[in-house]
């Protein structure tokens, strides 16, 4: 049964997903090349020195894509489900609510792990060779909020269209646009410190979120 | 789960509500200070300052009250003034008795600024140690970066992204010689090629040792100064100013402010001045004769005129800040780097 | 015999306009049962509250004596589910969503879901997104009878199919039903269908059922009575007289009374009974009587 519900995700999912990874690590090779360029025309001294005094990272045209690539995903994930009240079908499966719910969103987190994670080994490979470690941790540390953003953006996005009604879900929106502005604070590199880790739990419990949905629409609220 | 799902959303939505409607409430309502800009004048003896009124005039006057013109003021402040003052020819010989010239002035005066954010933010792990004495006039951003270990002193030949240990070791020897304690506490330095000279950095070790190393003809210098028994030094500002009476400025733990000066390496109390720079911004505005420190606390805009031959205190003025906000939840501050919530 | 389907004291409201209150039913094992009425009058709020997807203001319902609110997955697994429209996962190809439902119902009948495929006229890794609307309802309807559960609730099953399937499928479920003991509550709104199909009926009016009885009863009892009578007489209502209307000189009413009775109310109010007639309706017929034309 678990197999079939995540073989039904994968379905939705699958092309999406092939899109997703090339244009997630595209965006992280783009930046390394770019990088490796910028050394070679001016020299390793000059990128070090702007790293260190200016804070630059070299990978901000990535910043929106891993919330782009997890919005993208909860999109491509339930709004099937809620075209035509499809979430019907899935509900009404022998499998109890909470745990359907449950095991459609560790499927996306999960791509979407595994999708980061690509991107920052990609980031960290590509980067350390030219780069002392202090300055690739700077590198990943910028990128680390952006795609946690992706997974809480995901979560949100979930949260925000499984909610049946129109009137909420604009309060959806818009508080998840204020929480996920959260992610895009930083002043310089490394700049979460432990808070990453405690923004990071507060975006698995908005998994919750999506269950209050799904209770909602149980109880037929709708506009 | 369902109840788990409710108490987080209420609890997002009370986050939320504390953080937007104080900063939207404080957006709207609050308005930006308008304390004069001040500086001591060594002609009157007494603070001088120009406002911006709120119909875009301005204003100058000194505490009494009194008004001046433009070109009034420029003469209660010639040293500050002093090259506008030689272009209108008005650049006097003498200032309150003393004889001076119009190149003592312009090497004497400096604004040094510190503020917050530039302490409270993420280490960036890596420093640029310049050549000081490399027999040129310009100075070079050197070939490699350094880090600070547990151990010693790393330096990163940044073309091949190797550690030079030949390089590491004789400044890691140099520096335990002359006693330096790792891992160094606080460094600080100008590393850029955009100044008159290098003096390197200033650490200070793990036993609150004071060092001053720098690089000549490749070579390391260390230098330990002889800090006071008493002085338990808190945060380190290397100065470089083109006078090179002072090497840095320094606080301690009750936020008291000192010069070291130069030569000999003196460690000299500014009489007067505290200065938390953890949390309060200073601006010093130097001249051949005086100093206006103005320290920007939480309760008041501090300004102290001192001595610039004895750091002796001369006057002191406080504008105290009225400010009226609504407190409320941020993520971010003025006053530091980090990203993490504060309730203010 | 024990109910399948009970509901007591069903109240619900949208917003301040009340859809029922205090509506209560059985559903008996092993009966088709049609659920009538006109637009507006609860159909398919009760049919959302069967399946879960409602929360009635007051009242309960139970399926195989569990509360639907609350139901377990094992109950959930004895109720095949049509929602309105037909609607399936428009994602997956015929091949994919059966093996996708299969995994979920251990009685899955893959004969009886490609037995109906085959009738379709589409290859098998067709997607359902890019078949026409009577063939979704069709993959829809071969699902329902696959999955072999126990209690059949459709919502307008006969949307959507063109009318030679539409009689197959009456067809076909009234067998399937009949021979396997299934229990099967649906609405819709092609009434000649029911006719064909359903045991028993409920037929609605707005905020209460006026009947529920099975078909064959309806049909028996339930007659429409016309006479000659005056365009200005006033005829008895209430009681027992559905809709009684003069149109051009002449009386019509309905009612499950007896000729002689309707004939001896009529006289008693003072109406001449000429050309008395009565006759017994088809279910359209019936329920038009039943619920008014308009």
């Amino acid at each position: 049964m678990w197999k079939a519900l995540l073989y039904k995700e994968w379905i939705k999912t699958r092309w999406y997903l092939l899109l997703a990874l090339s244009v997630t690590l595209g965006f992280a090779g783009y930046a390394l090349l770019k990088l490796h360029r910028a050394v070679a025309l001016t020299g390793a001294g000059h990128i070090w020195e702007v790293m260190v005094t200016r804070n630059a990272v070299f990978i901000d045209q990535m910043q929106y894509v891993p919330l782009l690539a997890g919005l993208a995903l909860a999109a491509v994930q339930y709004l099937p489900e809620v075209h035509r009240k499809c979430l019907k079908l899935t509900l009404h499966l022998p499998v109890p609510a909470l745990a359907t719910l449950g095991v459609m969103l560790a499927f996306g987190v999960a791509v979407l792990a595994v999708l980061f994670g690509l991107g920052i080994v990609l980031l960290a490979a590509g980067a350390r060779p030219l780069l002392a470690p202090e300055l690739v941790g700077n590198i990943l540390h910028a990128a680390l909020p952006w795609y946690l953003a992706g997974v809480a953006g995901y979560l949100l996005g979930a949260w925000t269209i499984l909610e049946p009604t129109w009137k909420r879900r604009i309060l959806c929106l818009l508080m998840s646009v204020l929480l996920l502005r959260l992610f895009f604070l930083a002043p310089v590199s490394r700049a979460y410190g432990g808070f990453l880790a405690v923004l990071a739990l507060l975006s698995l419990c908005a998994a919750s979120l999506s269950w209050l949905s799904v209770v909602r629409f149980m109880a037929g609220r709708q506009d | 789960m369902t109840r788990f799902a409710k108490l987080f959303f209420w609890f997002l939505v009370l986050v939320l509500l504390l953080w937007q409607l104080p900063w939207a409430v404080n957006y709207l309502l609050v308005q930006s200070r308008n304390t004069p800009f001040t500086l001591y004048s060594e002609v009157l003896d007494d603070f001088v300052m120009i406002r911006h009124t709120s119909d875009k005039e301005v204003e100058y006057r000194d505490r009494a009250g009194n008004e001046y013109t433009r070109r009034a003021f420029d003469s209660l402040l010639p040293l500050f003034y002093a090259r506008q003052l030689t272009a209108d020819g008005r650049f006097p010989d003498s200032v309150a008795g003393r004889p001076v010239t119009l190149r003592e002035a312009q090497i004497a005066s400096f604004i040094f600024r510190s503020a917050p954010k530039d302490l409270n933010r993420p280490a960036p792990g890596l420093h640029f140690l310049l050549e000081s004495m490399s027999g040129r006039v310009d100075l070079a951003m050197p070939s490699d970066a350094f880090r600070l270990t547990d151990r010693g002193i790393e330096f990163i030949d940044m073309a091949t992204n190797r550690i030079d240990t030949a390089k590491s070791g004789r400044f890691t020897r140099m520096l335990l010689r002359k006693g330096c304690r790792f891992p160094v506490r606080e460094l600080s330095g100008n590393p850029s090629a955009r100044k008159e000279y290098d003096e390197g950095y200033l650490l200070l070790d793990a036993d609150g040792g004071l060092f001053h190393l720098k690089m000549m003809q490749g070579r390391p210098y260390v230098r330990a100064v002889d800090v006071p028994g008493e002085l338990r030094l808190r945060h380190l500002f290397l100065t470089e100013f083109r006078s090179r009476r002072t090497l840095a400025f320094l606080t301690d733990e009750s936020h008291r402010l000192h010069v070291l000066t130069m030569p000999g390496y003196g460690i000299r109390r500014v009489e007067g001045v505290t200065f938390d720079p953890e949390r309060e911004s200073m601006t010093i505005v130097g001249t051949l004769f005086n100093w206006t420190v103005c320290v920007d606390g939480a309760s008041a805009e501090r300004y102290y005129a001192v001595s610039a031959d004895d750091f002796s205190l001369l006057d002191t003025l406080s504008y105290p800040l009225s400010e009226r906000r609504i407190p409320g939840l941020s993520f971010t501050s003025s006053s530091d780097r980090y990203v993490k919530p504060r309730f203010r | 015999m024990e109910p399948v389907i009970e509901c007591r004291h069903l109240t619900h409201c949208y917003g301040r306009r009340k859809i029922y209150e205090d509506l209560s039913f059985d559903v008996p094992r092993g009966r088709i049962l049609g659920l009538l009425g006109k637009n507006g009058t609860g159909k398919t709020t009760t049919i959302n509250i069967l399946s879960g997807y409602l929360e009635p203001r007051s009242g309960e319902c139970l399926i195989f004596g569990e509360n639907i609110r609350t139901l377990t997955p094992q109950t959930r697994r004895r109720i095949a589910l049509l929602i309105e429209g037909h609607v399936q996962y428009q994602f997956m190809t015929i091949e994919q969503i059966e093996r996708f439902y299969a995994a979920f119902y251990p009685a899955w009948n893959r004969d009886a879901y490609y037995g109906l495929m085959e009738k379709l006229q589409v290859a098998p890794g067709q997607r359902i997104s890019r078949m026409s609307c009577g063939q979704r309802s069709q993959v829809a309807l071969g699902l329902i009878l696959a999955q072999n559960a126990d209690l059949l609730v459709l919502d307008d099953f006969s949307m959507g199919l063109d009318p030679g399937y539409r009689r197959l499928f009456v067809e076909y479920l009234r067998e399937f039903a009949k021979a396997e003991g299934k229990t099967v509550f649906l609405t819709s709104h092609i009434i000649q269908d029911m006719e064909r199909l359903i045991d028993d009926c409920i037929i609605m009016d707005y905020g209460r059922i006026l009947v529920q009885m099975p078909v064959g009863d309806l049909l028996r009892t339930f007659r429409r009575y016309s006479f000659r009578c005056p365009d200005d007489a006033r005829l008895p209502s209430g009681e027992g007289f559905y809709h009684p209307a003069v149109v051009r000189g002449r009386g019509e009413l309905c009612s499950f009374a007896s000729p002689e009775e309707v004939r001896f109310r009529l006289e008693e109010a003072g109406i001449p009974c000429e050309g008395f007639t009565a006759e017994t309706l088809n279910l359209e017929d019936a329920f038009i009587g039943l619920t008014g034309k308009y």
